[in-house]
């Protein structure tokens, strides 16, 4: 592959540039801490006791041998666990309790493995002792962990309340109001009948009564008038989130706070959240942010598994109030895939009519999304919403239902819904451009989003659109820089081996707005940045603040970043999901940077007369422009504290969110004071592209392939820092390509519990199964509705690197070897020899 | 020690699986027991029974008692031969690998069982339709007599016992045990079947639930030591000298008239004269 | 009694220094002992609490038991000695590449560091019903989960079920019984030697053991034979990933051709049965043919003769098939243009 195009040609000083990040060296030499690094005097540790059985209610619990065992110092049950509180928002909307989430601990345990108590000792092997001599009487109640068994008639509800989240209509809006939302989802029993199943012929998905619906345009229309009809049916694998740190959480409480060490996705939201789980509320019911400290300097990942920490966390903070002392609570790897959250598989059955050049007429998907056992997943809905972005067809109908199963909770994983979407879609592409003789290039730059693209269904009659779509721009670097022409010319069979090569685009959620930042230029003429963002590895919670560092002018080594403890007066922060931060926080870095260069072209004008106007701020300097009188920045940072009031943060602007107030509160008068919430316009929703390149090469006697090349290029907007930027966008590849290569769960259906709960059963890819020169570009094309033109990258590479990959595979070995991910050298070699597709298509966790 | 092993199945519940395999030596130590105190008893302490007849040879010749008397069809010998056969290749298959002769056993074990239950699927039928069926089964004079014999042994007075009908009480008792054993043991077996790959059906170890299952192997073992016994003491009566008369008529098929005039009661066991 | 895992419960550590303490204590400890080696198979069990010895006795610190000797032009290895050490041995290369190659292809280079060649052929299944603590044949009780009509058993056994369907899961097995290597094992009463193909045993002989080992015995060395120095060797592992996994399947080949025929061989396959399975059948029919396409293709289809598969493992038999076929004829590399 030629070299790629360096991002690195930044224009900017300090943004598009690479550098050593702050937490590095600390990471490569082992002396970072994570949570399981801390010891404080006194601790205890605490161990779980997970349930055995895939439903069940719990009739008794004893433990008093346990409790006698010299050592044991407690132990806590659900009984103890705050009952769930209606929350209330900043903005006065009530949130109200999810009597059906997840608590932590449970006496109805939804899942093999779901904690039922925790036992605390003063080491684990007391623990485990203990919990070897509890004795629970449980009643086993009906399971089912496989979607579609859920739906037959008469087939078992994995809840007492039912089987399937309804979502009911909005109410009718009052006359002049804007309408309500819809209420929150609610759990129904739905059975499809056994017509529904016998219309599906074999391999092709029944589809029932669905719990969810909208669509746009003519659909059927659109299908009646296309050349080309494409009804396939597609399974996307349940993939455990697998962060290499597990979601270990040690606490203890002093003068009634409790600290809180463990993982999370964002510093700021993890303090609201965990005050929430603990009933920790002020008097207005708001969650209370005094009662609760986060330390977590670092994170060992969470890909949409610890976006405000985990709800395990209440287990030792409520242990430690118990017990009156410090509680760590390790997190086995078994124990992670029980509690530590997946994404859900996607039946989806869809189809799509084209024209003979290719383009998209009209979309009918359908998806029946594995919910787990707790909280609704939109997943099977989102797929819809992002194939209507990707693909852009003129008309759609999307129909879902998410079931519940008896298996470990669900919740968003990089892409989520997103990356379904792509898997259901892609093949079809793909199949389409073989039969209509399309290049797959071509067919997915036919049908690529350009501009103010239009996504989902209409909110009050109007389609909304995103921001910007730079995708074809992509989709062409990536055509040349992978020479995709030279190598759709060459030879495709040899020996007993077959080369394929196949694209895929993918897109999702790219940002999101209105968050706080916060710092002080102090008279040592250094800039101390206070950054609420998680640290979870993609550097986003040093990167952001490069913007602002830029905009004054500081030089990088005079700029101290402060985070990864909610002691160190942090601002409101995004939580690091969904692809948010880059795009949240440069635009918070951007507006803060601007309130503290407003205010040192006001501190100059009072000093040095003129107009505010009349000064620029460079090179750590505030000075009249075209020359003249000016003031360093430390010498503006002493100028601040004198003048007090907005300068040095004695006084505060409205409308920034309350921690960020409680923080610039405690950092007032240190100097000049720069604190700001985005409320910068922008006109459309914010979303990220990737294009995939693959070519795999596929042994036709052993099923086995292998990933000879991989490209990935980036649409997302400007670029901030290279090599974190190339770090997501290949390393979210690769978590893609896990999931076209084998990563799965498997359950055991007759007991309902799993089979595969560890690294090797799982199979999470390692880097010997990619290439080891993988490649990435990004087209570096600002955003032209945020400031800095950047966009988050997180998300869309998943897709991307999925489907490269099987595109290529299919355009290997042709149509209809396979029609469920991951794709194994078993379902290879069994479909070869058959002629037929020959896994199982629709059984779940196989 | 205890007479099930249970197992903690995938739900955490505490289920059995089997017996204790020790009950195995049990039953054959018990078997030997019995076999020693038996043999000790008629040796030493048993009153010597008078052997007499009930009628002379002259006059059971007039009632026309036939000098060799048929005790067993050729097919119900053949039936007990197989039978037989059956299960020894069970009892050997089943026990020999669990006391560490270790070789590949299921598939005799299964086949010989199915022998097995075929013989006794055909016995049934076979003495339903064609055999005195109730002659097999203790009826009220055994019982009262089996009452007599106790009071009897144990010095106590009680009115002599009667002759026997065809069979002795001691050989009904023994085929109503082994009845109840053998139909244990093939009725779970065949169950068990479900359990191991046979070209019959499709394995399926989730027919019964776990619990179900687990008796079922406890059943299956409890028959199967069980029959350990029971076929040593077989073995052991049928080489006891006084019983030898009823060996050889499950080879040969017929008893003699003395023994026939001996033991029997030719009220209850008449048989049919020479014609 | 509640289930817990991952954490270790409580044993006597014994860690003698030569083969003969180890064996007093074997012999002392009977079938309450734990014999570790490298540790890749024991902390599994151990940390899981589903095995759960009273005594633990480690040969780590037997030095007489790690490393590799030349014997009249065939090689004694320690049962101790890891597998990196046995792919980096410079005679191991020259001269029985086929066991370098198997070794070189288990697990991950970390765990080749710590994993030992005696521990490589001795490991226990990796069925995940056995191996999750199910109460299953292999673990003493009446029944096997992996042979159910809902039973996941992808990576199960198509030859020589009897019960229990685990296969076993060593790479290195299949080249030592290609190579015709001998195990020395070594118990309170002296020492015994078998051949490698005979040390494992199936579950129709016994359901709950992966090799003859009994309470008391130790594998304390592996012997190769000069027989097939320098023969053509074949290995090849068909794994899900490319480090960090067991073989869905494997082959191994050891061949002398003359004249273009095949004039002495040896062919093995693991994870196919509960023991790597040398196909003598095979060996029988391809001995004096040509070594060709067409002799590689009748010993595949030979090969499969009598395999059974299971819900989710008929792609084994076109895969053993294939990778006999290999094993005998080579593969057909691609020629790119």
């Amino acid at each position: 592959m030629p070299a790629k195009t360096t991002p690195n040609d930044s224009p900017h000083r300090l943004v598009g540039k690479n550098y050593q990040t702050p937490d590095l060296v600390a990471k490569v030499t082992g002396r970072a801490k994570y949570a399981e690094d801390y010891r404080v005097d006194g601790m205890l540790f605490a161990r779980l006791l997970l349930s055995p059985m895939a439903h069940a209610r719990i009739r008794s619990i004893d433990a008093s041998e346990a409790l006698a065992m010299p050592g044991v110092k407690g132990i806590l049950t659900a009984d103890d666990l705050p009952a769930p509180a209606d929350a209330i928002t900043d903005q006065g909307v009530v949130i109200p309790a999810n009597k059906l989430g997840d608590r932590g601990l449970t006496n109805e345990p939804m899942y093999q493995g779901e904690p039922i108590l925790a036992v605390c000792a003063v080491d684990e092997l007391t623990c485990a002792e203990a919990i070897e001599k509890i004795k629970i009487d449980y009643e086993r109640l009906p399971h089912v962990v496989d979607p579609l068994v859920s739906l037959r008639p008469g087939g078992p509800n994995a809840r007492v309340q039912g089987n399937v989240w309804m979502r009911p209509a909005a109410p009718p809006a009052e006359p002049g109001k804007p309408p309500l939302p819809p209420p929150p989802a609610q759990v129904a029993e739905l059975k499809w009948t056994e017509e529904d199943f016998a219309a599906a012929k074999d391999g092709q998905m029944p589809m029932g009564k669905p719990a969810e619906e909208w669509s746009f345009g003519d659909w059927e229309a659109g299908l009646k008038s296309a050349d080309l009809v494409l009804d396939e049916t597609f399974v996307s694998p349940n993939t455990s989130h697998q962060p290499l740190e597990t979601r270990t959480t040690m606490a203890y409480w002093q003068n009634g706070k409790v600290y809180v060490h463990t993982g999370t996705q964002s510093t700021a939201q993890t303090v609201p959240a965990i005050a929430r789980w603990l009933g920790l509320l002020d008097e207005k019911k708001q969650p209370d942010l005094t009662k609760v400290v986060v330390i977590s300097e670092y994170t060992g990942g969470g890909f949409g598994s610890k976006i405000t920490g985990a709800i395990s966390a209440v287990i030792p903070c409520l242990l430690s109030k118990k017990v009156g002392a410090p509680v760590m609570m390790r997190i086995s790897r078994e124990e992670e895939h029980f509690i530590g959250r997946a994404r859900p598989s996607v039946h989806g059955r869809t189809r799509v009519g084209f024209t003979k050049d290719g383009r998209i007429t009209a979309i009918d998907m359908y998806t029946i999304c594995d919910n787990g056992s707790y909280d609704a997943q939109g997943d099977g809905m989102t797929a819809g919403r992002m194939a209507s972005l990707m693909y852009q067809p003129p008309a759609m109908r999307m129909r879902g239902v998410s079931v519940i199963t008896n298996t470990s909770p669900r919740v968003s994983q990089s892409q989520p819904g997103g990356f379904q979407g792509i898997v259901v879609m892609e093949p079809i592409l793909s199949k389409a451009a073989r039969k209509l003789g399309i290049d797959p290039v071509q067919i997915h730059k036919i049908n690529s989003p350009e501009g103010k693209a239009e996504i989902g269904p209409p909110v009050r009659g109007k389609r909304p659109y995103i921001t910007s779509s730079f995708i074809r721009e992509a989709l062409d670097r990536g055509q040349e820089l992978f020479r995709w022409d030279a190598r759709k010319a060459q030879v495709k069979r040899s020996g007993t081996k077959v080369r394929g090569i196949g694209v895929a685009t993918s897109c999702f959620v790219g940002g999101s707005i209105g968050f706080d930042g916060l710092f002080v230029i102090k008279p040592d003429g250094k800039m101390y940045v206070q950054s609420g963002i998680g640290n979870l590895g993609t550097e986003s919670v040093h990167d952001c603040n490069r913007v602002a560092a830029e905009m004054l002018g500081m030089p990088w080594d005079k700029v101290e970043i402060a985070w990864g403890s909610s002691t160190k007066n942090l601002p409101w922060a995004c939580p690091s999901g969904g692809s948010q931060t880059t795009h949240a926080m440069t635009r918070a870095a951007y507006i803060t940077a601007t309130d503290a260069i407003q205010k040192l072209q006001q501190i100059a004008a009072k000093d040095l007369g003129g107009k505010p106007d009349d000064y620029v701020v460079a090179n750590e300097r505030v000075s009249r422009k075209g020359g003249g009188a000016g003031m360093s920045l430390a010498q503006a940072a002493k100028r601040a504290i004198e003048l007090g009031g907005i300068y040095d943060g004695h006084e505060l602007p409205k409308g920034i969110n309350k921690m960020t107030a409680t923080s610039a509160t405690a950092l007032a008068g240190q100097g000049l004071l720069a604190v700001a919430r985005d409320t910068m316009p922008r006109d459309g929703l914010t979303h990220s592209f990737v294009a995939g390149f693959a070519e795999v090469e596929v042994d036709l006697e052993t099923g086995k392939y292998f990933i000879k090349d991989y490209l990935a290029v980036a649409d997302v907007g400007t670029v901030l820092h290279p090599h974190a930027l190339g770090g997501q966008v290949l390393g979210r590849s690769v978590l893609g390509i896990g999931h076209a290569l084998g990563q799965k769960w498997v359950y055991d259906q007759h007991y309902g519990i799993p089979l595969a709960k560890r690294f090797h059963h799982n199979r999470p890819p390692t880097i010997l199964d990619v290439p080891s020169n993988m490649q990435w570009d990004a087209v570096n094309i600002p955003d032209p509705e945020t400031p800095i033109g950047a966009r988050g990258i997180g998300e869309p590479p998943v897709g991307a690197g999925c489907m490269a990959i099987l595109n290529a595979l299919s355009d290997a070995l042709g149509d209809d070897v396979f029609r469920r991910a991951p794709v194994m050298a078993d379902s290879i070699l069994a479909s070869l020899e058959a002629g037929h597709p020959m896994e199982e298509g629709l059984t779940a966790h196989i | 020690m205890g007479v099930i092993e249970t197992a903690t199945n995938p739900w955490g519940q505490s289920v059995p699986i089997h017996i204790e395999f020790y009950l195995m030596w049990a039953a054959a130590i018990g078997g030997l027991a019995f076999l020693m105190v038996h043999a000790i008893y008629v040796q030493f302490l048993a009153a010597k029974e008078t052997h007499t007849y009930s009628m002379t040879d002259q006059a059971a010749a007039a009632r026309g008692i036939p000098a060799k008397i048929k005790r067993h069809s050729g097919v119900a010998r053949i039936f007990h031969w197989v039978m037989s056969l059956a299960m020894f290749a069970l009892l050997i298959t089943a026990f020999l690998p669990k006391m560490g002769y270790p070789f590949a056993w299921v598939e005799y074990h299964w086949i010989a069982g199915l022998v097995l239950t075929a013989s006794i699927i055909f016995h049934i039928f076979h003495a339903s339709f064609w055999m005195d069926f109730w002659s097999i089964w203790p009826d009220k004079i055994d019982i009262e007599d089996g009452k007599r014999r106790w009071l009897r042994a144990t010095g106590k007075s009680a009115p002599e016992p009667r002759k026997f009908a065809k069979y002795p009480m001691e050989n009904k008792m023994y085929h109503l045990i082994i009845v109840l054993a053998g139909l244990s043991v093939t009725l779970t077996g065949v169950f068990m079947m479900k359990r191991v790959r046979t070209p019959f059906f499709t394995r399926n170890p989730y027919l019964f639930s776990d619990w179900t299952w687990g008796m079922m192997y406890v059943l299956h073992g409890l028959a199967g030591v069980g029959l350990i016994g029971l076929i040593m003491a077989h073995v052991y009566f049928a080489l006891r000298p006084e019983k030898f008369d009823i060996t050889k008529s499950m080879i040969g098929g017929s008893i003699t008239r003395e023994h026939y005039l001996e033991h029997h009661d030719p009220e209850r066991w008449p048989v049919e004269a020479n014609k | 009694m509640a289930i817990i895992r991952d954490i270790m419960p409580a044993f006597e550590l014994f860690q003698p220094a030569t083969v003969g303490d180890a064996l007093g204590l074997l012999d002392q400890h009977g079938s309450d002992a734990w014999v570790l080696a490298g540790g890749l198979d024991s902390f599994d069990w151990l940390k899981d609490r589903i095995k759960r010895p009273k005594v633990v006795i480690d040969l780590s610190q037997i030095a007489e038991l790690r490393g590799v000797k030349e014997v009249n032009g065939g090689l004694e290895i320690g049962a101790m000695t890891t597998l990196t050490e046995v792919v980096r041995n410079p005679i191991v290369k020259e001269k029985f590449s086929i066991l370098a190659t198997g070794a070189e292809l288990a697990a991950s280079p970390q765990i080749r560091n710590q994993g030992t060649i005696g521990g490589n052929v001795s490991q226990d299944a990796r069925c995940w019903y056995y191996r999750g603590g199910w109460k299953c044949y292999r673990a003493g009780g009446n029944i096997c989960f992996a042979d159910t009509p809902t039973a996941v058993n992808r990576e199960h056994a198509i030859l020589h079920a009897d019960r229990c369907v685990a296969v076993n899961p060593s790479d290195s097995a299949p080249a030592l019984i290609a190579l015709e290597a001998q195990m020395v094992i070594r118990n309170a009463k002296g020492e015994r030697v078998v051949n490698a193909e005979d040390y494992f045993v199936g579950p129709a002989i016994d359901i709950t053991h992966m090799t003859v080992l009994k309470p008391g015995d130790l594998l304390t060395a592996i012997r190769i034979p000069a027989t097939w120095a320098g023969a053509q060797f074949y290995f090849e592992k068909v794994r899900d990933r490319q480090v960090w996994d067991f073989p869905l399947m494997n082959v191994a080949s050891a061949m002398v051709v003359n004249g273009g025929n095949i004039e002495k061989i040896r062919v093995v396959i693991n994870a196919a049965a509960a023991t790597p399975l040398r196909l003598t059948a095979v060996e029988d029919a391809v001995r004096g043919q040509p070594r060709n396409t067409a002799t590689g293709e009748m010993a595949g289809k030979l090969a499969i003769v009598g395999a059974e598969p299971l819900r989710y493992n008929g792609y084994k038999l076109p895969l053993m098939r294939n990778l006999v076929k290999r094993a005998i004829s080579g593969v057909e590399e691609p020629k790119w243009a």
